[in-house]
């Protein structure tokens, strides 16, 4: 971001720049790989790890790198990459501490802006997940011992503890972080970060902030917006066994805990942390022109659903085994 | 064919417009004019490999520990650790290795597939090609699904694997509370080769509808390089939506009737 002064230069030079759409870093790559240019050149399902780093400096612009360091830059550009998202996380956390305020606006146009998009894909998602995968199959189990009453039961473990939160990660992570990748890159893209950094705006504080806070609480409250949607599937389930609701009800109820609640919805919130991190970054160092921006929603999102499944099997696996009180059947 | 860019069109025509596509794109593969370019299948297919079979299995490989973990800490609540094969069997190989086959494959392929499709688009290789008279969609799309036909059902079978290996792990090594031969008895009695068959099925069906949306948004992706980005954004949302919907049709058209448990009589 430091370029960023060289390149006000006006419109001319970033239509110029876009046309080819070449920069520092594509540059060595195809250098490398000796590939021609054209679009058989670049593999089409994903892209060179790291393609958007901003690592590159002026110097080594037209270096071709050895056999050692092209064997080994996968793994270099994935710890780079990990790192500088942690170091985005720290600068986030410290810059929406630290006292001006300037994010509130921003703040509550992202979170209705991702209200109003996730609503409905999750909805369905939510109702299609509750009542297949844990609704039939459970059901299907539990009917062949006539106790088709324990799926109220069996619903806190499915539904409350686990897919409730993965569901609406997902959905939020393919349909609010993509978005928001798709977003920031644009600006990535079209030089705006950098006019604002020009300008003195600092980006992390104004864009990143915001989309963090509101991403967090969004997913935060969609947790319990899946649960009752999810829990709706497992009634669908109970009525199409021809099973009464009561009991489903008096079993789910003897068997929710506050530990399992809780439990759900801070897994959620830092399931959107982990979303807002991986997005934001994804967004704000994309490079190369048209192909850019798609790019990096696509790495956004790989990373993002990787981070969410790694996350929750951590979180899950310490909640289990730190309360066991939550997995007495009652 | 520009549906997804024109504001004011109803939900439905874009809907019609979206399946003329892919029906087009399927029949193209199904009357065998695809294989005028089956060296571009391979390479698709290559690419394929190459690029997206590592983050599909470890996806699964996760959630497949996932389910052991759950599957264990239910069977020990309920008093019966010993059969804690019964829920990483059904949870794997029914439910959840299809789902998180699907979404690595929106995630990875389908998005993949758009921001490809899309940036030529926007940078008129399409039309290039069309006025060189190669057929485009031929030769970008239905390439692209006769690939992933080739490939999908056997890095599908593999991830399979991954899942088993993960719950074991879990279940077995981790939390340790049924011996190794307990847990094999009972997570192979509980599942036979017509449910893997219908656990492949499940998969495919996911794998072609996000293939089919990864080619239709971007090859009709138009605004600039901001458009690629938004409808890599969109393609994402219907895909989601569509891995859950085939999931639930699948488990209910497969399972729904019949549990294929061996309990009763």
């Amino acid at each position: 971001m430091h370029r960023a002064v060289g390149r006000q230069l006006g419109i001319s030079t970033a239509v110029i720049r876009f046309d080819s759409r070449h920069n520092e870093k594509e540059g060595v790559h195809r250098l490398a790989a000796n590939t021609p240019r054209g679009y058989s050149s670049r593999p089409p399902y994903c892209s060179q790890p790291g393609c958007g780093n901003q690592g590159q400096g002026q110097g080594e612009r037209f270096r071709v790198p050895s056999v050692g360091e092209r064997a080994l830059m996968p793994a270099k550009n994935l710890l780079e990459e990990a790192g500088d998202m942690v170091i985005l996380t720290g600068k986030t956390l410290v810059s929406a501490l630290r006292p001006p305020y300037p994010y509130g606006g921003e703040f509550v146009s992202q979170f209705l802006f991702a209200l109003k998009l996730c609503w409905f894909p999750l909805l369905i998602s939510t109702v299609a997940f509750g009542y297949g995968a844990p609704g039939l199959q459970a059901s299907n189990f539990l009917v062949l011992f006539g106790a088709i009453d324990r799926l109220g039961g069996f619903f806190v473990l499915a539904s409350i503890r686990e897919f409730a939160p993965t569901v609406t990660a997902i959905v939020l992570a393919g349909v609010a972080g993509t978005a928001i990748t798709a977003d920031l890159g644009a600006r990535k893209i079209r030089e705006e970060l950098d006019a604002l950094q020009v300008l003195g705006v600092d980006p992390i504080k104004n864009l990143v902030v915001p989309r963090f806070l509101a991403l967090m609480l969004v997913t935060g409250l969609f947790d319990v917006y899946a649960l009752i949607f999810g829990i709706s599937g497992g009634i669908i389930a109970t009525l199409v066994n021809g099973a009464p609701l009561g009991p489903f009800w008096a079993t789910f109820f003897t068997n929710a805990s506050t530990v399992d609640l809780w439990g759900s919805v801070v897994k959620c919130t830092l399931f959107g942390a982990i979303i807002a991190i991986v997005c934001c970054y994804k967004g704000m160092t994309a490079s190369g022109g048209a192909e850019g921006v798609g790019r990096a929603v696509n790495q956004a999102v790989v990373i993002a659903f990787l981070g969410i499944f790694a996350f929750n099997y951590v979180f899950t696996q310490t909640l289990l085994a730190t309360h066991p009180e939550i997995q007495v059947i009652r | 064919m520009s549906a997804i860019n024109t504001k004011g069109n109803s939900w439905l025509e874009s809907t019609g417009v979206l399946l003329r596509f892919c029906g087009r794109i399927m029949g193209e593969v199904y009357s065998l004019k695809v294989f005028k370019y089956f060296g571009e299948s391979l390479r698709q297919a290559g690419i394929l490999i190459l690029s997206s079979t590592i983050v599909i299995w470890s996806l699964i490989f996760i959630i497949g520990l996932q389910c052991g973990i759950e599957g264990a800490y239910f069977n020990r609540s309920v008093g019966s650790p010993a059969y804690a094969g019964v829920f990483a069997a059904w949870c794997d190989l029914r439910e959840l290795v299809p789902y998180s086959f699907g979404y690595m494959m929106s995630a990875k392929v389908g998005t993949g597939i758009v921001a490809e499709l899309g940036s030529m688009r926007i940078s008129d290789e399409i039309d290039a090609l069309e006025v060189m008279g190669v057929p485009s969609m031929t030769f970008l799309c239905s390439t692209k699904l006769l690939a992933a036909w080739m490939v999908l059902p056997f890095v599908y079978l593999s991830g399979v694997g991954a899942g088993f290996l993960a719950s074991y792990l879990a279940v077995v090594q981790q939390i340790g509370e049924v011996s190794s031969g307990g847990y094999q008895l009972i997570f192979w009695m509980f599942q036979n080769p017509p449910d893997l068959l219908y656990s492949v099925i499940k998969g495919m069906c996911m794998a072609t509808a996000i293939v089919l949306v990864g080619c239709y948004y971007g090859y009709n992706a138009s605004g600039g390089p901001v458009g690629v980005g938004t409808a890599t954004a969109k393609s994402m949302v219907l895909n989601i939506v569509l891995v859950h919907v085939i999931g639930m049709l699948g488990t209910q058209l497969f399972w729904g009737a019949n549990p294929r448990a061996p309990i009763g009589g």
